[in-house]
């Protein structure tokens, strides 16, 4: 298989759990513009478990995803009970402080006789496990996916249960959800928490894959990215995200064929396309036509 | 002596502290009438300073064409963003104009690099003079001159808010856009003529920015955007006086953060202060009169 | 001087007008009565232009004004006092006052305008630099009338001007209707306050569920049947629109 298809493919994986995550938000009725911290976290948390304690890639990982969610419970209580501007202030403000931190975060170590680990703003190399492990690019891609996978489903069970009902409600009307007994506090903090862990999920996969992060590549530019591809692919469905990620990453990169106007026209055709659809692509309207247009043809075929 | 490195990085601070001030402005008005962020403004101003630099590299053009240049190219795009990111978004699709205005940033950005591809350019000086010694203060004279225009711009924009019939209009729309209907103002023909004049004077903000840095890099957009949303907010959402407070004192505190922890912490204490405050007195220096009238923009995505 | 026909407008899918006829006579007080959830509201800011009609025509003094924004209709002589008022909360009373005045360019002519509303309305002149959102309820609706005023038009249209007012305001209130009216204003009210709506009304419809379903003059109904009707909105199946 073609190797830039590998890399396409796999940024596309890893985009999206970070598209994911803000998604989880924006479900929550907030707009986040600091989710790249917890996919920083997830990175430098799982890369710092491999490379310098010697965990297994699977360990390193969840601990990558667990610390991240705990980020985002701190950070979320000292700020979910903002709404609106000033809950995405201090979300984008929560992430650069974590970005200009590993600016100046250096633990470094010799390990097999090679010094090691995270150096501020040079950032942080040799995250060999593929490599040292013999995992090749496809398998690593794969890898992705199958996690990937697995969280999409995971997304899909939750919004058959009460839980995902609750989060929509939440962030259709938090009045009316407080008023039929929900504890919106509690299912925007349970929000958070899975957004966090989604990113460092994703961010330690990133880590993994591009053997070398830098705190510039968690800056604002990510978080706003994120966010406009839920947003841009609909909120409707998970797939809304990634959706949006498949139409940045995918088409345009690997098209080529605006190469070096690729920005003019993706933005040039994301503010029209909203101007039509201002919810996005596969919004809650379109799925629900397209769940009711399955419906009829399950029962068309009794 | 302590004091007068605390009296030194407060001047400085101060003087710097004013471009963040106009920057500010510029955000608070268009957030006050749109209700929603411009997440193309940084940009906007980005442009209008290229623009200004292009004329300047390519015809060296003095430096008031340059400063007309960039004042003219920023309200010209501002207008650019205001027809595509927020004419055709009505009051339920906030959300979508503030992603629209992030995909114009991202147009912007590109474009800008296509015009000028180098990461470093030169762009004229405000002045050459050496600085002045006040005992043992130094103040740099363009700096001066850059506090001095923005007092200038104060004055001006607090001027036409306060006592001309635009000025009535714009606060009119902003403090209760359906009153300004039944009156008789024509509320979008009032957004667009905010946009614009926002957005020149976010111009003339990152003109005396480049000028006393006589230099202009491609990191001059996303500058503008952090720099004014911090101050924005540090001043309270939807007040302009807030606003200009909070530059100066947004200026005042990277100033003392830079001397005494380094240029890196510099930036964290910006957006550390705006966590803290965000978390705990979300209102800003003006308090929450703004936050409750704002808080409409915290309903449904 | 305002004659409405057939007016529908939706508040996104749902039709709030469903065919709405009426008119209001030049220098009369026309009343619309009716219950919560009647379409009151969705046609007064029809009327103004602040929503536009999907069907129907509006006209004012003859001119056809459907569908224009409401600077347009502003400039052509109409003036409402919206319900809840909304004044300018930041905004002094004195400033309020200006702002109703914005389309005018006589500006001699504005102060002495103002002055006239400071005579009219005592209290505003002593609060004329307060900020109007610390007015009380009763001295609101006061600047939102004077407001309107300041435009001088020829036809005020008010939007439940007694909501949420204690019973002697309402009286005031409806004194100042009655007063104006003798200055030759006309008059479009819409109320709930049935009582005293029907003591100044010239002429009344009833509204219920988006349709006008009574028109006449005060008397015509007994005063309990119109206050049934409109507080309950129990609508019998009487002719649509009978003239009175």
């Amino acid at each position: 298989m073609d190797g830039y298809l590998i890399t396409v493919l796999s940024n596309i994986g890893m985009i999206s759990f970070v598209a994911l995550s803000a998604y989880i938000l924006l479900l929550s009725g907030q707009i986040s513009f600091g989710q790249q911290a917890y996919f920083g976290i997830g990175a430098y948390t799982a890369g710092i478990a491999t490379v310098m304690w010697q965990w297994p890639l699977a360990a390193a990982l969840l601990l990558g995803a667990a610390v991240a969610a705990i980020a985002a419970g701190v950070v979320g209580l000292a700020t979910l009970r903002l709404s609106g501007i000033y809950f995405a202030m201090a979300t984008l403000a929560f992430a650069e402080i974590m970005r200009i931190a590993a600016d100046l975060f250096v633990y470094r170590r010799e390990i097999d006789g090679i010094e090691t680990g995270p150096d501020g703003i040079e950032g942080f190399r040799d995250i060999r496990y593929f490599f040292a492990n013999e995992v090749s690019p496809l398998q690593t891609c794969l890898i992705v996916y199958a996690v990937l996978i697995a969280v999409l489903a995971a997304f899909f069970l939750a919004e058959r249960t009460r839980a995902g009902r609750f989060l929509r409600q939440v962030g259709e009307d938090p009045l009316l959800a407080e008023v039929q007994g929900i504890d919106v506090m509690r299912v925007r903090m349970a929000a958070a928490l899975a957004a966090g862990a989604v990113a460092g999920l994703g961010g330690g996969l990133y880590a993994h894959l591009m053997t070398y992060v830098e705190p510039k590549s968690f800056d604002i530019m990510l978080g706003v990215h994120t966010l406009a591809y839920g947003l841009i692919g609909g909120l409707g469905t998970a797939l809304g995200p990634i959706i949006g990620v498949l139409i940045d990453i995918g088409l345009l990169e690997s098209t080529r064929i605006f190469h070096g106007y690729r920005m003019i026209v993706f933005g040039g055709l994301v503010a029209l396309l909203l101007i039509v659809r201002p919810r996005g692509l596969l919004d809650e309207v379109a799925v629900n036509r397209i769940q009711q247009a399955l419906r009829r043809g399950r029962h068309a075929g009794d | 002596m302590i004091a007068v490195d605390l009296a030194q990085n407060t001047l400085d601070g101060l003087m710097v502290g004013s471009s963040y001030a106009l920057l500010a402005v510029g955000f608070t008005l268009i957030f006050g009438v749109m209700r929603r962020l411009n997440l193309a403004y940084g940009p906007t101003i980005m442009a209008g300073v290229y623009l200004g630099t292009a004329s300047f590299i390519s015809f060296d053009a003095p430096i008031l064409v340059v400063l007309a240049i960039v004042i003219a190219g920023s309200a010209v795009v501002g207008l650019y963003v205001e027809r595509l990111c927020f004419r055709p978004f009505g009051e339920a699709a906030r959300t979508a104009s503030m992603v629209a205005s992030f995909a114009l940033w991202m147009q912007l950005e590109e474009a800008a690099t296509h015009l000028l591809p180098r990461h470093m350019n030169p762009f004229p000086a405000l002045t050459t003079s050496p600085p002045i010694e006040i005992g043992p203060l130094l103040l740099r004279v363009d700096h001066l001159i850059m506090l001095a225009a923005t007092l200038l711009m104060a004055v001006a924009v607090t001027y036409l808010l306060a006592r001309m019939r635009l000025g009535l209009a714009i606060r009119a729309v902003i403090d209760q856009p359906r009153a300004a209907a039944i009156v008789g103002i024509r509320v979008e023909r009032i957004m667009m003529l905010t946009f614009v004049l926002a957005s020149a004077i976010g111009g003339i903000a990152g003109f005396l920015i480049a000028a006393t840095d006589t230099q202009v890099t491609a990191m001059i957009g996303m500058w503008a955007t952090t720099k004014g949303l911090v101050a924005m907010m540090l001043g309270g959402l939807g007040s302009v006086k807030g606003a200009i407070a909070g530059g100066l004192l947004l200026g005042v505190l990277e100033a003392h953060a830079q001397w005494f922890l380094g240029p890196q912490v510099r930036d964290m204490v910006a957006w550390g202060l705006l966590f803290v405050l965000l978390a705990f007195w979300p209102g800003g220096l003006m308090g929450t009169k703004a936050l409750d009238r704002t808080m409409a923009v915290g309903r449904r995505v | 001087m305002l004659d409405v026909q057939d007016i529908a407008t939706a508040y996104g899918k749902i039709e709030a007008l469903k065919g709405v006829s009426l008119s209001a006579a030049e220098g009369r007080i026309t009343c619309l009565l009716g219950p919560n959830g009647a379409g009151k509201t969705t046609l007064m800011y029809s009327i103004a232009g602040v929503l536009k009609p999907r069907r129907g025509t509006i006209r004012l003094g003859g001119t056809d004004i459907t569908g224009q924004s409401p600077a347009a209709i502003v400039a052509r002589g109409l003036a409402l006092v919206p319900e809840n008022r909304l004044v300018f909360p930041q905004m002094s009373v004195a400033e309020n006052l200006e702002a109703g005045a914005y389309q005018r360019r006589d500006s001699a002519e504005v102060a002495t305008d103002i002055e006239r509303m400071y005579a009219r309305f005592p209290r505003l002149k002593e609060r004329h630099t307060q900020l109007a959102g610390t007015l009380s309820g009763g001295e609101q609706q006061m600047l939102a009338v004077a407001r309107a005023l300041m435009s001088r038009p020829r036809i005020l249209l008010m939007d439940e001007p007694s909501l949420g007012l204690a019973p002697l305001i309402v009286e005031e209130i409806f004194r100042i209707v009655g007063e104006l009216n003798k200055d030759g204003v006309t008059i479009f009210l819409v109320e709930q306050n049935v009582h005293m709506a029907l003591r100044v009304a010239h002429h009344f419809y009833l509204m219920e569920q988006g349709r006008v379903t009574f028109s006449g003059e005060p008397g015509k109904l007994a005063e309990d049947e119109v206050i049934q009707r409109a507080y309950l909105g129990t609508s019998r199946p009487t002719s649509e629109h009978k003239t009175g």
